[in-house]
This record gives structure tokens, sequence and C-alpha cells, in this order.
């Protein structure tokens, strides 16, 4: 008899125990009701991507010298390099070049040794089709350049969680001239330009160069 | 004649057709799943019967014990054991329909010839509605009593015999052995699924 | 002032306790000229009507809550652009569902694969006759009640077993087994708990349940008596209606969407529907048995004798009539919205856990919930409706 009523006595304290994590879950529910939604209503609001986006790859025809590099690096030999050797001038000459971006994985690669720098990644990310076929770029399509999101009047720019002032973290209604969270390279080395003002002039140079975006 | 009977009668020969149609339905059709929602059918216009009888609660507890209990039932069954199989010929089946055909017919006259020669008393006794239900409750607590416990003894038992049924497992090795059966079947330990890999 | 209590005491018919639609259209017909039962005739498209424009409506506002709520608890925004606060939204599903191509698969049962939905609904839309939203704001007091949802209900698991069958895919087989299996499972203590009720108030009629629970307002409410048959009558009724923590039948993961697998277009919008009626209905039905029905937390009978008014003014019970359909509905969609909560809090039980919970805890509990009530009825008769 003590035996069952043990087993009941188990039951129901297991039963009263389930009762009140249940209960404890919902109020973690409940909680979650009233944290505000951040999202991006993406046709009409786009994040700006960052400055290392690695998105679509522009390529410049006019400074290829079609040396199959690029094709060597990809880890799937995607960039097709259509040249012919010209007999006269003893020198290829290049007539076409794709990358189908259904099959790219964007690694960049290719950008990173390409000798004559005619490959770049864009910002562009948009790369829905209704064939697959029409994401095979040719030298035409990979040399225009995408609308940036930051000048398409259609679109409202929000920044993204790194970029934005400390303490935030809604994008929206973010003014454009508060500055990010943290330092850049460039303040960094401003600051200890101040503290030590005889540092070489180079270092000033290259800070600049890093602040173009940021 | 006022909409109302007129209504009524409309139902009752409804309901009575789909009845007949149906039952004729459920034994004669090949498909047993189709023989099965028919029957389902027929029990809903049995219920629709009851209540043109002013007797809701009947009609309800026909529902629920008919179509929800043993129509789901028998569904469930025929689609758990659902083979698809061709059925061996059975040798004589047109002597064996004729002959279970003319026991029904025969079954039938009689039903009719009773329905024919009883005096029934026109118009029947008043239907009390509402209050059938608790009249239902003090029938089956006072001068019903005995059939109504005997019934619950049969189905506890017939719970206890679907319980060892469902637990064959101890029927066929403990039981039979004449072994103590093990209680706590269930709740056994589990055995562990990777082996101990400290001892040897 | 005149003018507005002399249109509601001819149009809504205030006569007597409470307010009586019927008779009213019945007798404003008559004045017309209308023999009795053709008036009677005319009135009877009407409740059905007014039934399924309210089961509409209730769905069409629970899929947006659903959805808004969901949204919130996940920090997102949900349905926004269609209508302000995207309400047209499940109206515009609706209208796409009813312009969708609908398919019936190759080698699926045609005439069951059509019936089955309908078997689905009808039996959750029936079973409005007997929500009450005032002492006589209902569509039929019939003596069987509550008995008649119960009844009703089970109906269902037979549309399910016929649409998974005619569907010609394992899936739907599987899932309209899973589901008629489960709601046979959970009938068993949904029904104990309901008895448990009917036992304290001596009836089965849904108005008289109400009417007990109304004397003392907020404190006489069913479920400070029957706090375990509040319960358990919430788990079923989440596990009728498919719910998340027992939506085996359409668990995506393992089953696609169970027995709905095959169904595209309006007989889909059909299942979609009915469970979300059944959603409403239940959560209608949890209030009328537990939280008091059209009851305002504090007797409205004292409120009027604290401002001195003659209960019956037909003034005073035009007040209490859209009261009681404002708390009943109010009471419902609370409900609603603590089913959504769970929906987002609890993880799907496995079939085992499912059946386990059914019948080793519900029910003995249920049983057990039973026994103490019939016990107390009889030590307290003033308390547990003697
Ligand atoms: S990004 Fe990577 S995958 Fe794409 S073409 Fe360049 S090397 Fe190949
Ligand atoms: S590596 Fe650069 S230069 Fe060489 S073929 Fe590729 S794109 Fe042209």
């Amino acid at each position: 008899m003590s035996a069952f009523l043990k087993q009941v006595l188990g039951y129901t304290s297991d039963a009263i125990d389930a009762g009140k994590y249940l209960l404890k879950g919902l109020s973690v529910t409940f909680d979650h009701m009233r944290r505000r939604p951040i999202t991006v209503q993406y046709p009409y609001e786009k994040l700006i991507p960052s400055e290392r986006y690695r998105g679509r790859i522009h390529y410049e025809f006019d400074k290829c010298i079609a040396c199959e590099v690029c094709v060597r690096v990809c880890p799937i030999n995607l960039p097709v390099v259509d040249w012919v050797m010209n007999k006269e001038t003893k020198k290829k000459e290049l007539r076409n070049y794709s990358i189908d971006f259904g099959v790219c994985i964007f690694c960049g690669n290719c950008v990173e040794y390409c000798p004559t720098n005619c490959l770049s990644m864009t910002e562009e990310y948009e790369l829905s089709a209704f064939d697959r076929h029409s994401l095979n770029f040719d030298n035409v399509a990979l040399g225009r350049l995408p609308t940036s999101v930051t000048t398409d009047p259609a679109v409202q720019p929000l920044r993204e969680l790194a970029y934005l002032p400390v303490g935030k973290i809604d994008p929206h209604g973010v003014a454009s001239d508060q500055p990010r969270a943290g330092h850049l390279p460039s303040d960094l080395l401003n600051g200890l330009q101040k503290e030590a003002p005889l540092e070489k002039k180079s270092d000033v140079e290259l800070s600049d160069g890093e602040n173009l975006k940021g | 004649m006022t909409i109302a009977t007129s209504t009524e009668l409309i139902c009752f020969l409804v309901l009575s057709t789909v009845i007949v149609l149906g039952s004729l339905g459920v034994v004669l059709l090949e498909n047993i799943v189709y023989s099965a929602f028919m029957l389902g059918g027929v029990f809903m216009a049995v219920a629709g019967l009851y209540l043109l009888l002013n007797a809701s609660f009947v009609a309800a507890a026909q529902v629920l014990v008919y179509v929800g209990a043993v129509n789901v039932l028998i569904i469930f069954a025929i689609m758990l054991v659902n083979k698809r199989e061709e059925l061996k010929p059975i040798k004589g089946l047109r002597l064996r329909r004729i002959v279970s055909g003319a026991v029904c017919i025969g079954l039938l006259v009689l039903l009719v010839r009773v329905a024919i020669i009883t005096p029934w008393p026109l118009p029947g006794p008043i239907a009390i509605g509402e209050e059938a239900t608790a009249r239902i409750g003090e029938h089956l607590f006072t001068d019903y009593l005995l059939p109504f416990e005997l019934a619950s003894v049969l189905l506890l038992m017939a719970m206890i015999g679907a319980i060892v049924l469902a637990r064959r497992d101890v029927y066929d090795s403990e039981l039979l052995a004449g072994d103590d059966m093990k209680e706590g079947l269930i709740e056994q330990t589990p055995t562990p699924l990777l082996v101990d890999k400290s001892s040897p | 002032m005149m003018t507005f209590t002399f249109f509601a005491t001819s149009y809504l018919g205030i006569a007597g306790p409470g307010l009586d639609l019927k008779s009213s259209f019945v007798d404003s017909l008559q004045s017309f000229g209308l023999s009795t039962e053709m008036a009677r005739l005319l009135w009877l498209p009407l409740p059905m009507l007014l039934v399924l424009t309210a089961a509409m409506v209730g769905v069409l506002v629970t899929v947006w809550l659903e959805r808004k709520i969901s949204a919130a608890a996940q920090q997102r925004i949900g349905p926004e652009f269609a209508g302000a606060l995207g309400v047209l939204q499940p109206m515009a599903d609706g209208l796409k569902l009813l312009v969708k191509e609908d398919v019936i698969p190759a080698r699926a049962d045609g005439l069951l694969f059509s019936l089955g939905p309908v078997l689905v609904l009808v039996p959750v839309i029936l079973s409005w006759l007997i929500v009450p939203f005032g002492q006589t704001l209902l569509i039929s007091n019939v003596g069987v009640g509550i008995f008649l949802w119960i009844s009703l209900s089970s109906i269902q698991p037979i549309g399910l077993l016929m649409s998974g069958y005619a569907s010609n895919n394992k899936y739907s087989l599987l899932g309209g087994l899973r589901a008629a299996a489960q709601s046979i499972s959970y009938e068993i203590p949904l029904a104990l708990s309901v008895l448990a009720v009917v036992m304290m108030s001596n009836s089965l009629s849904t108005v008289e349940i109400v009417n007990l629970q109304n004397d003392a307002g907020l404190l006489s409410w069913n479920v400070w008596r029957q706090p375990v048959g509040f319960v358990i009558f919430w788990i079923c009724v989440l596990a009728e209606c498919e719910r998340l923590p027992f939506d085996l039948p359409e668990a995506e993961e393992e089953l696609v969407a169970g027995y709905q697998t095959e169904y595209a277009g309006m007989k889909f919008a059909l299942f979609y529907l009915g469970s979300y009626i059944n959603l409403v209905l239940s959560a209608l039905l949890v209030s009328v048995l537990y939280l008091g029905g059209w009851g305002f937390p504090i007797p409205v009978e004292w409120l009027a004798s604290w401002l001195s008014q003659p209960i019956d003014a037909p003034l005073i019970q035009l007040v209490t009539g859209s009261v009681g359909i404002v708390m009943t509905v109010l009471k419902a969609y609370l409900l609603v919205f603590l089913a959504i909560l769970l929906r987002w809090t609890t993880p799907r039980v496995r079939i085992d856990q499912l059946l386990d919970l059914g019948w080793k805890f519900l029910l003995p509990i249920s049983l057990v919930n039973l026994l103490v009530t019939a016990a107390l009825k009889l030590l307290f008769p003033l308390a547990f409706g003697g």
C-alpha cells in the first residue's frame, strides 16, 4: 500500500513539476512579446553590405590578359576564358569571358590571384532568376556595376548591426552621421599620432586608404 | 397538412431511404472500406430517425457510440490490416447467396407481418422530449440496475482481456510456463545501447 | 431616447427575461400578414446563417491573431500590408484558396476524397448551435446541450480517416490514423471532465451550466470548483483541435502534412477552416463550462441594483445582452491567445507520449476528479450544486 502511495505521490509531484516548467516556458514566450521586431522590410529597406562583402564579381574585359590564373585557382575551375592564339602577333586574343553565378561559391580566390586586378567583388547579392541559365554572366554582364543601396532612391538603406552606434540594435531611425560603435583603424592611428607626433608619415597615408568606406 | 407535418414526412422518407439503401450497400458492396463508411451513414440516419421521434438524447448517444466509437473502430481495423489481396473464389457462391437472400427475405416478411398485425396505439404516447435524459438515468439506476451492472462487468472483462491480448509477451512466455509475471514490464531498466567499454 | 427604446423593443424583441429575437421576428412578420408557420419557416435559416457568419468571422479574426501573435512571440512583424496591420490577410488567403485549382490525385478515390473534408467541417459548424452568448442568445437550447457537442465531435475522426484513406498516400493514411487515434483517446477524459461539470449543474444544457456560475460573479465560476477538470479539459481540447503540443497528425517533419497532404484549393481550405472553427468553438466552450460564459466578473444584477435600475428595463436588458456577448467572446479569445502562446512554447510530443498522457494520466485523473466531485456534491450540496 505504501509503495502504491509513494508511486502516486511521485506521479503527482512529477505532474506539478511539469506544470511549473510549462509555466516557466510560457512566461519566456510571453516575455518575448515585449521585444520589438527589428525587421528589415526587404524590397523597401535594405541593409548596406559591409566593405568586404563578397557579392557578384565585376570584370573588366580590357584589363584581362587571358592568363587563366583565375580558372586554376578556382576550386571548381569555373571562369570560362575563351581566347584564340593570334598567329601573326603571337599573342592571345580574348574573345569571351564568363562566370556562372549559379555555380560560383563566391570564395574570392579568382579576385585574389588575378595578376591584373581585372576581377573585383561587388556588393550585389540579388541573384535570383527564373531560369538558372540566366545566371551565367558573360563579359558584358560582368562589366556592369550594381546599383548601390545608398544611392537607390526606391530603397531605404539601413546599417548592419556592427555599424550601429553603441547600444543600438534597431537600425531604423539612426541618423547617418551618428558614429558607429568602436574605432576604425584610422581613428586609432590618429590617436596614436597625437600621442607620438614623431611617427613616420607613411602610416597616415595608409589610414586615409582605410577610411574609404567606414 | 401543415408545413411541420409535411416536413416531418419528407425527413422520414429521406432517412428511411438512406437507411435501406445504405444497409443494402453495406452488405452488397465489394469494397470493404465503402461498406464501413456506408455503415457510418446508416448509423447517422438512424440517429436522424431518433431525432424525428423527439428523442434527442438517444440520438446523440447513438452518434457517440455507434458512429464515434464502433464505426471508427471498424474503419480503423480495416485500414490497419488493409492488404488488398484477391479473395479466393468460394465454392458454390451462388447457392450460398440464394440461401442467405431467402433467409433475409423471410425475416423481412416476418417483421413486416408483425408490424402490420400489431395494434399500434395511435397516436402513440407523447414524447417526453427534454426530460428523457433524466428519465433514462432514473431507469438505469432503479429497475434496470442489474443489466446495467452486468454490462459494466462485461466491459471490465473485455478491458482486461484486451490488456492481456495486447501484452502477449507476458501471456506467451511467462503465463504459460507458470512463471511469475514480471510486474515492471514497462518500467524495466533499459539495456544500454552502447556496450560498456570499461568491462572486458 | 424614447425612439431608441422603441427600436430596441420592437426589433430586438425584449420581452420577459432577456432578449427573445425569434418571437419578435415572427411577430413582426405576422403583423405583415404572414401565417405563423410561414414566419417560423422564414426564421429558420436566419440563425444558421448567423452561425455560419459568426464562425467565419471568428476564424478570420483567429487566423489574423494567430499570425500576429506568433510574429510578436518571434519578434517579427507578421502580415502588414494587406489592410491596416494586415487585417485583410486571412481574407486574401481565403480568396487565394478559393480560386486555386482543385486537384484530385489520379489514383485517389474521388468520392471519399471530396467527402472527407465535408465530414470534418460540418460537425464542427453544427456544434456552434449550443454555444450561448446570453440567456436566450443561442441558436437552440436543446436539452442534450453539451452532449450534442461531444457526440458531434466524435464524427470528425471518420472524416479524417476517410480523407487519409482516399488520398492513396502513405503519409495521408498515417496522418489520418494518428488523428483518429488521438481524437478517440482524448474524447474520453474530455467527456469525463464535462460530466463532472454537468453533475454539479444538474443539467446538460449550456444555459443552465452558465446560469449556475453567475450567482456571485467571478467567485462562482466553475474553474474554482473544478480546477483539475479545467486543466484536463483544456489539454483534451488542444488535442482534439490538433494544436501544437499535440499536432502529430500533421507533423511536418514526419508526415509532410498528414491527412491534408494531397489536398489543395477549396478542399484544403475546408480542413483549415474546420481546425480554426474548432479552436474558436473549443475556447468558447471552455469559457462556457469553466469561466462563467457570458457572465461579467461582477454580476450585472448587482450593478443594476447599485445603480438602482430595475433589472428588466429594456435598456438594462440591452446592455446586459451586449456585455454578455462581449464577455463570452473576450474570454474565448483570451483562451485562443493562451493556445497560441502554448504553440510557441511547447515542443511536439511523440505518439507514444501522447497516448501515454491520454490513457495513463488524464483518464485516471479525470475519473478521480469525477468521484471527488460526486463526493463533494454530497458533502457540500450548497457549493457544488445539490
Ligand atoms: S569566386 Fe571562387 S568559385 Fe567564384 S569564380 Fe572566383 S574562384 Fe571560382
Ligand atoms: S586571372 Fe585575371 S587576367 Fe587572368 S584570365 Fe583571369 S581575369 Fe583574366
